[in-house]
């Protein structure tokens, strides 16, 4: 490559883990620092939004985090506009994040909570994010955009990177794949997404039964996990049948269930509907035909569905959006 | 708002099970039993052959409520199992739209045999009226 690539890293809704995972690429951070400037990445180093005025094109734009405020729409919007190839790096930038889950609520109940109600709150003001009020100092923080949106709900995104945060492997793919393109080795399908393009469960290594039959489900503290055997076989939820693989399994490997931070598996729809079509009936009771419907029903209950089955994902659902969207 | 509203008329799709519903909804048919004309009838295999994501689907297509029709539990279903499948996943299902914010009402499960056309008509007038008493889906977020 004749030129360094310009490389922008910009922040919406985020924890900071996806900037750790960038800089958790060691050696290979400072390769790609060889062959790249970084024009812009306030998280890891002194950059401010108005040195985004001095920037004419930007080749590649990692955004990172959900669009939670009109400042992470605006700045998202400015640097998208200059980025020759967008990528949306992370499972808030792609699929809402967990922060999502907060849809499952009112925009003025998540406030009322957030900033008035909660134990740890003091505003006796009752100031409000996008309100400055008897503010002395002018500081207003951001408004709230209605729902908490995914980056593609406003820009054009070329490359998904998934995961929270995506996993070293990913990321070094990701870099590998973006570093030939600009050298015009390969070309790159709009939405291509760097991950497996099976389900975890085809990844696996724990032992699966033929066919899964469990008396109820049970949460992860009840129950003494074989690390050798499916989570779901032992009546602990996993998220595998639904999730995209190519993560390398960390979670599994720890013994602990996937909680599906990849995304959705190709060709799914509705993750959490169907995850809902996957798991219940995998309960069977001895003697069920011999309860009542209603009985039979309360025996299959699973705590808290929409928060399992959305941990990451919520932002894809367009039935949330079909409720909290005036 | 309100102008849209005026004209709104419940629209319910009802995935009836080949064997019992399905027959159940021919037979009101033949035997000229009123019902809505909101429901819109799809034959599938089983009501356990309803994948919950075919709901999501239907609500996102306009449809208000969705009435999944199978066969009597608990020895019926002509796959074994396939009503009870069906009912463990429907009562989740209401649960997950609870959280979302959709009154879970909106989904109904019926066991109607081939032989139950008076049945059919009832539940389906029924939950014509319940649905239109909910009003269209989302539109309940003032
Ligand atoms: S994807 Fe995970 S690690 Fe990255 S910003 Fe979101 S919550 Fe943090
Ligand atoms: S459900 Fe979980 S534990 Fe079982 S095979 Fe799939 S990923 Fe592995
Ligand atoms: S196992 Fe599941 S939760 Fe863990 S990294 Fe992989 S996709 Fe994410
Ligand atoms: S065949 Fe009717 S419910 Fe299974």
């Amino acid at each position: 490559m004749s030129r360094k690539l310009k490389i922008a890293v910009v922040p919406g809704e985020v924890c900071g883990g996806c900037d750790m995972a960038l800089v958790d690429l060691h050696k290979n951070l400072i390769d790609v620092i060889g062959l790249a400037d970084i024009v812009f990445w306030p998280i890891a180093m002194d950059f401010k939004e108005e040195d985004l005025d001095e920037l004419e094109s930007i080749d590649i734009a990692l955004f990172q985090g959900s669009i939670r405020t009109e400042k992470h729409k605006e700045i998202i919007e400015r640097v998208a506009s200059k980025a020759k190839i967008k990528v949306a790096f992370g499972a808030c930038a792609c699929f809402g994040g967990v922060q999502s889950l907060a849809d499952l609520y009112k925009l003025e109940e998540v406030l009322n909570e957030a900033y008035l109600k909660s134990p740890s709150t003091i505003n006796e003001e009752r100031i409000l994010p996008g309100e400055s009020k008897a503010n002395p100092y002018k500081i207003t923080a951001p408004k709230l955009v209605e729902i908490n949106y995914k980056v593609d709900d406003f820009i054009d995104v070329d490359v998904y990177v998934p995961g929270c945060p995506p996993p070293k492997e990913i990321i070094s793919e990701a870099v590998n794949k973006l570093i030939k393109y600009f050298e015009g080795r390969i070309s790159l399908e709009k939405g291509t997404v760097i991950a497996g393009t099976r389900t975890l469960c085809d990844e696996c290594p724990r032992e699966k039964p033929e066919k899964i039959v469990i008396d109820r489900f049970k949460r992860i503290h009840e129950v003494r996990l074989d690390p050798s055997k499916c989570f779901l076989a032992q009546g602990a939820i996993c998220l595998g049948p639904a999730t995209r693989g190519g993560c390398g399994s960390p979670c599994i490997k720890a013994n602990m269930p996937c909680r599906g931070c990849m995304g959705p598996a190709p060709n799914i729809y509705d993750v959490g509907a169907k995850l809902v079509s996957a798991l219940p009936s995998l309960v069977e009771i001895e003697n069920e035909p011999k309860l009542s419907d209603d009985e039979l029903s309360k025996r299959v209950t699973i705590m808290d569905p929409a928060g399992l089955f959305y941990r990451f994902t919520l932002g894809l659902s367009r039935l949330v959006r079909m409720v909290r969207r005036e | 708002m309100e102008e849209r509203n005026k004209n709104w008329e419940p629209k319910i799709i009802a995935f009836l099970c080949k064997y019992c519903a399905s027959a159940g909804a021919d037979l009101a048919g033949v035997s000229r039993l009123k019902y809505p004309a909101n429901i819109l009838p799809i034959t599938v295999p089983c009501s356990g052959s309803v994948d919950m994501q075919f709901i999501v689907r239907a609500f996102e297509m306009g449809a208000d409520g969705v009435l999944i029709g199978g066969c009597h539990t608990p020895s019926d279903c002509h796959f074994l199992r396939g009503n009870f499948k069906a009912l463990k996943r429907v009562s989740v299902m209401k649960e997950l739209l609870r959280q979302i914010g959709i009154e879970p009402q909106r989904i109904r499960l019926e066991w109607i045999s081939a032989t139950e056309g008076k049945k059919f008509a009832e539940v389906a007038r029924e939950f014509t009226e319940e649905i239109r008493k909910l009003g269209p889906l989302g539109d309940k977020h003032e």
